[in-house]
């Protein structure tokens, strides 16, 4: 079975963000690869060793550092890497299914694509079925529980208030990761060095056909957002407190 | 008689030649182990003049095993009353297979004089041997290993030395001992049992069946203990020595280094019997499982399964039993330390606290965490197996440089508004202020760092901290077993570091006190290191800092492992309580200084979870109620938190401060 996970190089959520010029951000913080993604990496490799052969890929957009996800990726269990590469800080959904299409087209024939269910930076929920669409796959995200059989996938996945639907989707599909389909391992010493050495193709997104322009998005400014205010803790007898708190949200324009 | 003479002659050529090639080959089967491990070990017999000093102080001296007064005496005792009587078993053996030889004829006055000497010390053995005895079957403290094994060993010194007075006293009748020596001069323990026994009254022939019987009892004791000692923990008696010759020369102990680039290197740390080193090899050999560090264990006291005696004896054992697989160095044959079924587990490696309480109490110096760290060490790189909460933070570890995953560009946000300079900024500052990753993060240890810029302000210290450059340190990840993260982020650290060039750094928790004085300079950044304690010390000497309001209340004093047992810094702290207490010394706990007990936290068990046994924070808590103080007075931000959540549980009013917010209190 062959196997692409798309993965994306995103800063940690515990990082700082300082916003650059108002439509960019410091990429001097921490980045990592995005956890939903992560779900996807471990799901591909554990599969990918119950089948016995075949290979699994990890594919990225992104700037030429989406190499370290790429190899702390690899650590996971995939046999290689493609990065395609690109000087843009941000790209739209579209941009991005595309240049994942592309660039797995120009791979090989998937029997199978996962990804996460939503990146951490940009959350937009949207990339696992704009590939899907420019694929002519079918796709089913918020995946929690994935069984292959054949050229067929029993589907668990997630849905409003705690439930679970579950669904057949014939092969070959794009599968949206979330939490609870797997818990990522940690990895040995010799996975990471294995790692370091493995093949990584990188691809010019222009040679893809792809000017960067696809996108049907704009950002337009982007804001930190305020610190949190320290809770208050308010003093005196039951009555007092409450008379505090309702001057308090008199004062705010609450009541 | 000479046909019995000739018989003997042989019989006795026999068994000497049968029993010490028995006995040289089973030790050297046990050098040969020691050469066929594959670890590698920094010991090495350097400074010769020291190690031979210490061979007299330590071994000769006793003094190690005297640590523990009773025992000790009892040691002591068996210890020179066994030598003493070697010479004289030596003779036996000679005369046994060449009966006309004399050594006595030799120097008469020195052979005397040997004999006089022999004979006391030996009765000696006895009384030690009854302590012992005593120990193991009345007193019966649970630590000590009460075993077949070392009531045989009892009974052969025994055997040994009642057969060396008994024959004593039988030279003392003139039929037996008539050959022109007079006894009679030197033999005083001898001579008052022969009257005892009355063996005066003893026909001539009778005398001669007596010390004959005795004679083989007593060579074929000696012969079968011989035999026996290779393969019992008495192995103690060939190993102790030369362990002891070899131990650290220095208190300080950095982690064995791996190399983790090595070209062509399949395992890392300590995953099977033969990635043992030489020294620990010598180690298990070393032991005669006199339970001391599992006495001290913080994690055997509060009933958790590691005990460190176990897991060296557990060690020798497997040691032992897959010792043709690596002899033969068919290494690959050999089954991993911990696997199904085998008494080092999971459990037993993850229980350590790293609080070194076994390596400084243990009286022939083994280095029981060359060990187990070395265990986790393999445990973590090869098979990814550690405590599943530890993947959480080794994970914060490897992306924020926190334990908790706090952003590390948040690092310096404990210092917002107090005015502190970066080293970037101020890069001629006389001191850097390492803060930590708990005085940076930690909502108390944040409290702590406050305390010291007042303080340091105060006393007028030019001081920068590095802020968002600085890393963890690594010692967390280091001791629980992640070297590569650990080497990691210590080469974050060292990188900065080494641009920066600080004349001095300053370090208020223990662990990255203990990390940047002794391990960095295994990755190349030496700096003139100080722990908070030495440096508020040496302020308060120079007249920087003066005490405004001291501390009347009574103050107890918690050593830190990594202060204390790792560094030897138990007086600093003390001194300056002393001075803030305005000359009275702070209270000591019951288990103080080398003997304190750890707090819980250390060697990564801060971010564990506890789940056998009692809480080893409740086990010191115990002490610290004892005590009677109102304060306890802590030099480490783990140590403080450990302390704090104990006293917490048991709804106490005892208040946990570290050294230095009372001197920022005692000095406003």
């Amino acid at each position: 079975m062959r196997i692409y996970v798309c993965v994306k190089h995103v800063p940690d959520t515990a990082a700082r963000i300082t916003v650059v010029g108002g439509t960019g951000f410091a990429e001097t913080c921490k980045f990592i690869v995005n956890p939903y993604d992560e779900y996807a990496v471990e799901e591909a490799a554990r599969l990918s060793r119950k089948d016995g052969g075949g290979e699994v890929i990890v594919v990225t957009v992104g700037k030429e550092a989406a190499v370290a996800s790429l190899r702390a990726a690899l650590a996971l269990g995939p046999q290689r890497g493609i990065l395609v590469k690109t000087d843009a800080q941000f790209l739209d959904s579209r941009t991005t299914g595309l240049a994942l299409k592309k660039a797995i087209e120009r791979d090989g024939a998937p029997d199978l694509i996962l990804t996460g269910k939503q990146s951490v930076d940009s959350e937009g929920m949207q990339t696992p079925y704009r590939l899907a669409q420019a694929l002519g796959m079918p796709v089913v995200s918020d995946v929690v529980k994935l069984t292959v059989e054949g050229r067929r996938a029993l589907v668990e996945r997630e849905v409003d208030g705690g439930g679970r639907e579950v669904l057949e989707v014939g092969l070959p599909c794009v599968i949206g990761a979330t939490r609870g389909l797997n818990e990522p391992h940690y990895p040995k010493l010799p996975e990471i060095m294995q790692a370091k050495k493995k093949e990584i193709k990188v691809i010019p997104m222009a040679e893809l056909g792809l000017s960067g322009d696809e996108g049907c998005t704009e950002i337009v400014q982007l804001a930190a957002t305020p610190e949190r205010g320290q809770a208050r803790m308010l003093e005196g007898s039951a009555r007092e407190k409450v008379e505090q708190l309702v001057g308090l949200l008199e004062q705010e324009n609450v009541l | 008689m000479t046909t019995y003479l000739t018989i003997k002659s042989i019989l006795m050529a026999a068994a000497i030649i049968g029993a010490f090639g028995v006995f040289f080959a089973r030790t050297k089967r046990l050098v040969l182990l020691m050469k066929r491990v594959q670890g590698r070990s920094a010991a090495a017999p350097d400074r010769l003049g020291v190690r031979i000093k210490v061979l007299f102080t330590d071994v000769l001296g006793q003094s190690n095993v005297r640590r523990k007064a009773l025992p000790g005496i009892a040691h002591t005792l068996i210890f020179f009353g066994f030598l003493a009587v070697q010479p004289h078993s030596v003779e036996l053996m000679l005369r046994g297979v060449f009966p006309a030889v004399h050594v006595s004829g030799f120097i008469p006055g020195l052979y005397g004089g040997y004999l006089f000497i022999a004979d006391i010390l030996a009765f000696l053995v006895l009384l030690g041997l009854a302590y012992g005895l005593y120990r193991r079957l009345v007193a019966r403290p649970a630590y000590l290993t009460n075993g077949l094994d070392a009531r045989l060993i009892i009974a052969f010194i025994a055997v040994i030395i009642v057969t060396f007075h008994l024959l004593n006293a039988l030279l003392l009748l003139p039929a037996i001992g008539g050959t022109g020596f007079d006894y009679d001069r030197f033999f005083t323990v001898s001579k008052a049992l022969g009257e005892v026994l009355g063996l005066q009254n003893l026909s001539p022939a009778a005398g001669r069946v007596v010390y004959e019987a005795a004679y083989w009892a007593h060579i074929l004791t000696i012969l079968g203990f011989l035999v026996y000692i290779p393969g019992s923990k008495h192995l103690h008696m060939l190993a102790a020595a030369p362990n002891v010759f070899l131990k650290p020369l220095a208190r300080p102990k950095p982690m064995i280094p791996t190399d983790l680039e090595a070209e062509g290197a399949l395992s890392y740390g300590l995953g099977k019997v033969s990635d043992l080193s030489w020294k620990s090899v010598l180690d298990l050999y070393a032991c005669t499982e006199c339970g001391r560090c599992e006495e001290q264990c913080p994690a055997a006291l509060t009933g958790k399964p590691l005990s460190p005696q176990r897991v060296v004896h557990d060690a020798k054992v497997d040691l032992l039993q897959q010792s043709d697989a690596v002899l033969k160095r068919s290494f690959e044959a050999v089954q991993p330390l911990v696997r199904d079924g085998s008494p080092i587990s999971g459990d037993v490696v993850w229980s350590c606290t790293t609080c070194r309480a076994c390596e400084d109490i243990c009286p022939v110096n083994i280095q029981h965490l060359d060990i187990l760290l070395e265990i986790r060490k393999h445990q973590v790189l090869m098979e990814a197996s550690f405590p599943p909460e530890m993947q959480d933070t080794f994970i914060s570890l490897e992306n924020q440089s926190n334990p908790w995953g706090f952003g590390s560009d948040t690092r310096g946000d404990w210092a917002k508004g107090l005015d502190v300079p970066r080293l970037c900024d101020r890069p001629e500052a006389e001191l850097l202020f390492y803060v930590g990753c708990a005085g940076s993060f930690d909502d108390r240890g944040k409290q702590i760092s406050q305390a010291m810029v007042r303080v340091l302000k105060k006393a007028g210290v030019d001081f920068a901290i590095l802020g968002e450059e600085e890393r963890c340190n690594g010692d967390m990840a280091r001791r629980a077993g992640n070297e590569y993260l650990a080497q990691t982020m210590i080469r974050e650290n060292a990188n900065v570091l080494n641009q920066y060039r600080p004349r001095k750094i300053l370090a208020g928790c223990p662990h990255c006190y203990n990390t940047l004085k002794h391990e960095y300079p295994q990755f190349g950044a030496r700096f003139d290191v100080l722990h908070a304690s030495e440096l508020l010390l040496q302020l308060f000497r120079e007249g920087r800092l003066e005490v405004k309001t001291g501390i009347r209340e009574p103050v107890a004093v918690h050593d830190s492992c990594y202060l204390g047992r790792w560094n030897g810094l138990y007086d600093a702290p003390r001194a300056i309580l002393q001075i803030l207490g305005g000359g009275s010394a702070p209270r000591e706990m019951r288990r103080s200084r080398d003997k304190g007990l750890c707090c819980g936290a250390g060697g990564g068990r801060m971010f564990m979870e506890e789940k056998i046994g009692k809480r080893i924070n409740a086990e010191r808590i115990d002490d610290l109620l004892a005590s009677g103080a109102g304060i306890t007075a802590a030099a480490c931000p783990f140590c403080i938190t450990m302390l704090r959540d104990g006293l917490a549980d048991c709804g106490s009013q005892v208040v946990v401060q570290d050294i230095v917010e009372l001197v920022d209190r005692a000095t406003s």
